[in-house]
């Protein structure tokens, strides 16, 4: 019933645009709410989850580098905003409910056809380090920067691990991915409209059980060396099923 | 009115006071001058001149607030206060007693002493303190040097004295008028305030710098070879060589500034719980449970000279430092990731703890500037 509402709502939203047949000077509001959730559960650190193999994990630190994320127009897409640090570290549930809030302003009012954003900084800017970069720009948080792989960490995932289920965490995981190759745009084609004088709120969402699906944590529990990419690349192909948007 | 015709009767006639006393001291050759006001400080000239601040090329840009550029004559005054008892209550404690050159600034102490007794945690190097833009002291709680600047005059351990005071002793005092004449051009002894002060002593604190003059730098810039056993400590601090152990120090250690702007639980308080932490450090400031026992890492610079270690002072020698985190640290539900058991040989160690002195930059704490000027 509630999804039923919401399309019913969104459609209404559509027709009132398309009214609307110069909406150029017209700006409206975009809020996104980036949330992470573990198989469909908002995601709290320091609590256990079930993992694979009889294992379980917790999670004590989830952020991610989001760069170009943009609406989609045919044409002309328009950029939302150019590189925020989306941390997605939260210590109880209503905070992991509520999510990482980016609030864009100014948007120009119509549909657009989707929406896009990297995970991580294109090649260009990976090829600058955080001195390049003013301290009010995120970029400049050398947290996100590894010196020997000479790449931006683009997603930190930490936690622990219970190897061997007996309810005590014993393996502690750093999994960062990085490098210019694992660089990753993802594109949602929903339609989307932006209102004048209005705010329109739509969900990312990131399932953590989804990024981490074939992923060996006992094996691979850090991933420091630029010679073995292997575990993070799961990681980076799992993105594209583990990230949904929500309106 | 009645009462505003009685002060205008009492300004006449303390004026009729005032010109007979000048014209006795004076023998009448000024009686026809224009009256200077009380605390009048605009004869004192007023010539700002930019301080350009040598930064390592690999640094971040040193950023200074619109309202607070480093000059010359601002520095100065900084660093006078910055030295200066007189800013505590009984005029035995300074900001260079916790933060003195010859340590790095810091002190040497596990947990510092103030006026009134020990305070909570050790002291904090303050070299490139100028680079933190994520909050400053252990847990955060200043976002600006400006504002650090402030709070510990009024701590009632560290300088247990109150702005107020110290505004009414700089006002009086025979020199700093002028100075703060000179670096902020301030028209008269009633406009030094706190905010100055902690502007001034904002640009001295900005101007310690240390970043270029190391074993580490000068290798890094191919000037210089180090030992074998330093290049292997090197190769583990950053994990750099993936056929050696990860010794995990660069995660919060990172270059160039050997810190981050980030925060960790580095395990040294046990905790069942989120909550039961004894110090809760930037968890207390931001209201965040999962961030109780989370402390700002300190820079590896100079850190020879910086011992005892950690917030508490809890280790005394780098070598103790090596071991806790070798060991894995004491367990709590948010202690890093990066915190666990490492399998380093003693050599390994001792590998780690070469490279940390190649960190070490002497001239720090010799330069002139730096020194206190009383």
């Amino acid at each position: 019933m509630k999804l039923l509402n919401f399309i019913f709502f969104s459609l209404l939203i559509l027709g009132l645009a398309s009214c609307n047949d110069d909406p150029a000077d017209t700006k409206g509001t975009v809020t996104l709410h980036f949330k992470a959730v573990y198989d469909d559960i908002p995601l709290q650190m320091f609590n256990n989850r079930p993992f694979e193999n009889g294992q379980t994990l917790e999670f004590t630190h989830l952020s991610m580098i989001i760069s170009d994320l943009e609406l989609l127009k045919q044409g002309s897409p328009e950029l939302l905003d150019e590189v925020e640090i989306v941390n997605l570290t939260f210590d109880n549930t209503t905070a992991a409910e509520a999510g990482y809030t980016l609030t864009i302003s100014g948007v120009p009012t119509g549909t657009y056809d989707g929406m896009r954003f990297g995970v991580g900084v294109p090649a260009d800017v990976n090829a600058k380090k955080p001195a390049d970069f003013s301290s009010g720009n995120p970029l400049s948080n050398t947290a996100y920067y590894w010196t020997p792989w000479s790449s931006y960490i683009f997603m930190k995932t930490e936690g622990r691990l219970d190897t061997i289920g007996n309810g005590t965490t014993d393996l502690g995981f750093a999994l960062h991915t990085g490098s210019d190759a694992l660089y990753n745009i993802l594109e949602a084609n929903i339609p989307l409209t932006v209102q004048d004088g209005l705010e329109t709120t739509m969900d990312i969402v990131i399932d953590y059980k989804k990024v981490l699906q074939g992923v060996d944590i006992k094996a691979n529990p850090q991933n420091h060396s630029p010679d073995d990419i292997s575990t993070i690349t799961a990681i980076v192909n799992n993105l594209a099923i583990a990230f949904s948007l929500v309106l | 009115m009645m009462k505003m015709g009685l002060q205008l009767k009492t300004i006449r006639y303390a004026g009729f006071i005032g010109v007979l006393l000048v014209g006795v001291i004076s023998c009448h050759d000024s009686i026809d001058e224009p009256q200077i006001p009380a605390g009048d400080l605009t004869d004192i000239p007023y010539n700002p001149v930019p301080y350009m601040l040598d930064v390592p090329a690999d640094f971040p840009a040193l950023e200074q607030p619109n309202d607070n550029p480093m000059t010359v004559d601002g520095i100065l005054l900084g660093r006078k206060l910055f030295y200066d008892p007189l800013l505590s209550i009984d005029s035995t404690v300074s900001c260079a007693t916790c933060h003195q050159p010859s340590l790095s600034f810091s002190d040497g102490l596990a947990l510092s002493q103030g006026v009134n007794g020990i305070t909570r945690r050790g002291s904090l190097s303050l070299i490139n303190v100028g680079f933190h833009y994520s909050g400053l002291f252990w847990d955060g709680r200043a976002k600006t040097l400006e504002e650090l600047a402030l709070i510990p005059i009024e701590d009632p351990i560290e300088m247990g004295e109150s702005w107020d005071s110290v505004e009414l002793k700089l006002r009086n005092h025979d020199g700093y008028p002028a100075d703060f004449r000179k670096a902020f051009g301030i028209e008269n002894v009633s406009m030094v305030d706190r905010y100055l002060a902690a502007k001034a002593i904002a640009q001295f604190l900005r101007t310690l710098v240390s970043g270029q003059n190391s074993r580490y730098d000068r290798y890094l810039r191919g000037e210089i070879l180090l030992e074998e056993n330093e290049i292997n400590g090197y190769l583990m601090f950053f994990n750099i060589d993936p056929s050696l152990p990860d010794a995990q120090c660069g995660h919060c250690h990172n270059a160039p500034l050997l810190s981050t702007n980030d925060y960790f639980n580095n395990g040294l308080q046990e905790s069942p719980d989120l909550y039961s932490f004894r110090d809760p450090g930037l968890g207390a400031i931001t209201g965040i449970a999962g961030q109780n026992g989370f402390f700002k890492p300190p820079t590896s610079r100079n850190l020879v000279f910086t011992a005892p270690y950690m917030h508490d002072g809890s280790l005394k020698t780098l070598e103790e430092v090596v071991d806790h985190y070798t060991s894995g640290g004491k367990n709590s539900p948010n202690k890093s990731s990066f915190l666990f058991n490492l399998v380093l040989t003693e050599s390994q160690k001792s590998d780690i703890l070469a490279f940390l002195l190649t960190l070490t930059d002497s001239t720090t704490l010799t330069n002139p500037a730096y020194q206190s000027p009383f």
